[in-house]
């Protein structure tokens, strides 16, 4: 877990719009540009937070990166870009959201936004379970004495307290209905119930 | 009902007569020793008839009729069941009941809570107590720290929502740290151990009090006819 700014990849052949984006992102998101499919490859890894995707490149189409990084079990939110609004289920192929070109840029940098907030989540609650399996095992391991002597506990405790207040903050208003569906999407995936693909939790 | 979730006849004695609203109770012990039907109490005793009940149920036997066993006269606009043993097929709604087709679809899981509480909010709910029965059953599905994240997000929601949460857990079919790690996720921890000369007995843990003593389990005057 670190405090940088979340990563965003651009992957984009036409430089001057891979610039124009940069400068939209600048000082809140730490970027990094590939020119094509091949390139996009090689600069994603754990570190990115959301990948921006041309739809349309030279090399590869978008839908075949998206795939790779799938493969790769790389825990990512992307996002299309594309020329034509889609005409078929965008979240269906994997993809988090969609944005057409040329996209405006109040409504990209709260897509961009919104993602960034879904990865640190996922990071975030990794990181709180992986201290709660430690204090777990010390606790089946030591007795309560052991523990109540132990500096490292006392230290593991407090982290604790700590990484859930972060969750929490990043959690958001799961009280809300479509916020608790939205989360269980992201952390989750779709569900497997065939007739639940398409729901929301928004309507009755 | 400002003051929580009144649960007098669930436990023994004095122990407990409310829970706190936001409360998420944890029931553990080994199998076989009542932790369902403890469960099944402390979601209907003191119930409220301006509250709501909404219990997954992952191996498809809770029912309405525990309910209306428990509560008589209860409303079957304020009960929500959640099937999802697979048992039922794939999502559909019969009256109170939804399902769907795996306790391995947390998202599904989430969905359809979500629509059923949106339901049972029509009725005009002051609060909703809220059951897992089991956790074990998804621990059988997905890895712990899956479950573990479920069950954050999940307690979040009820802890955000002023809810009542009522879980189980069968201790003996996972490893010791699997449950420490899932039990870290509850305020209060309900714990059923058998005796060597077979008794059972409860000692309720959390809640910002003391731990209770160990008490007989179950006592005699509210076990299920």
């Amino acid at each position: 877990m670190t405090d940088d700014p979340p990563l965003v990849v651009i992957v984009e052949d036409e430089p001057a719009v891979a610039e124009g984006y940069q400068l939209w992102l600048e000082g809140e998101y730490r970027t990094r540009v590939a020119t094509d499919g091949g390139e996009a490859l090689e600069v994603i890894d754990e570190e990115a937070d959301v990948v921006m995707l041309d739809r349309m490149m030279p090399d590869m189409a978008g839908e075949e990166v998206l795939a790779e990084l799938r493969a790769r079990g790389l825990d990512v939110g992307v996002v299309m870009v594309t020329a034509v609004e889609p005409d078929f289920d965008v979240i269906e192929m994997g993809f988090d959201a969609y944005i057409t070109k040329p996209p405006d840029r109040d409504e990209l940098l709260q897509v961009i936004e919104q993602l960034a907030e879904r990865s640190a989540l996922s990071d975030e609650l990794q990181e709180y379970y992986s201290l709660m399996a430690r204090k777990g095992t010390l606790e089946a391991e030591k007795t309560r004495a052991e523990l109540e002597e132990s500096d490292a506990y006392d230290e593991l405790v407090e982290r604790i307290d700590e990484q859930q207040e972060e969750v929490d903050g990043t959690l958001g208003d799961v009280g809300e209905e479509a916020e608790f569906v939205d989360v269980a999407r992201d952390l989750f995936g779709e569900p497997e119930t065939e007739e639940l693909k398409d729901a929301t939790g928004e309507e009755p | 009902m400002t003051d929580g979730y009144d649960v007098r006849g669930a436990l023994p004695g004095d122990a407990v007569d409310a829970l706190p609203r936001g409360t998420n109770a944890v029931i553990v012990g080994p199998a076989m020793t009542g932790k369902r039907d403890l469960a099944l109490q402390l979601l209907a005793a003191g119930f409220d008839d301006d509250e709501g009940v909404l219990t997954i149920t992952t191996d498809g036997t809770v029912d309405v009729q525990d309910f209306e066993r428990h509560v008589p006269g209860i409303d079957p606009d304020r009960i929500g069941i959640l099937d999802c043993s697979g048992k039922d097929g794939g999502s559909h709604r019969n009256g109170v009941r939804r399902s769907v087709s795996s306790p391995g679809d947390l998202t599904g899981i989430s969905i359809s809570v979500a629509k059923q509480l949106k339901a049972l909010e029509t009725a005009d709910v002051s609060g909703i107590r809220y059951g897992l029965v089991s956790i074990s059953t998804l621990l059988q599905f997905l890895d712990v720290q899956t479950v573990f994240k479920f069950l954050h997000v999940f307690t979040a929601r009820v802890e955000d929502t002023g809810g009542l949460g009522v879980y189980t857990l069968s201790e003996d079919a996972h490893d010791p740290q699997a449950v420490n790690t899932i039990l870290g996720q509850f305020d209060t921890v309900l714990r059923i151990r058998e005796t060597d000369a077979g008794d059972r007995e409860l000692q309720v843990r959390g809640g910002g009090s003391a731990p209770t003593p160990w008490m007989p389990f179950p006592y005699p005057s509210n076990t299920t006819p």
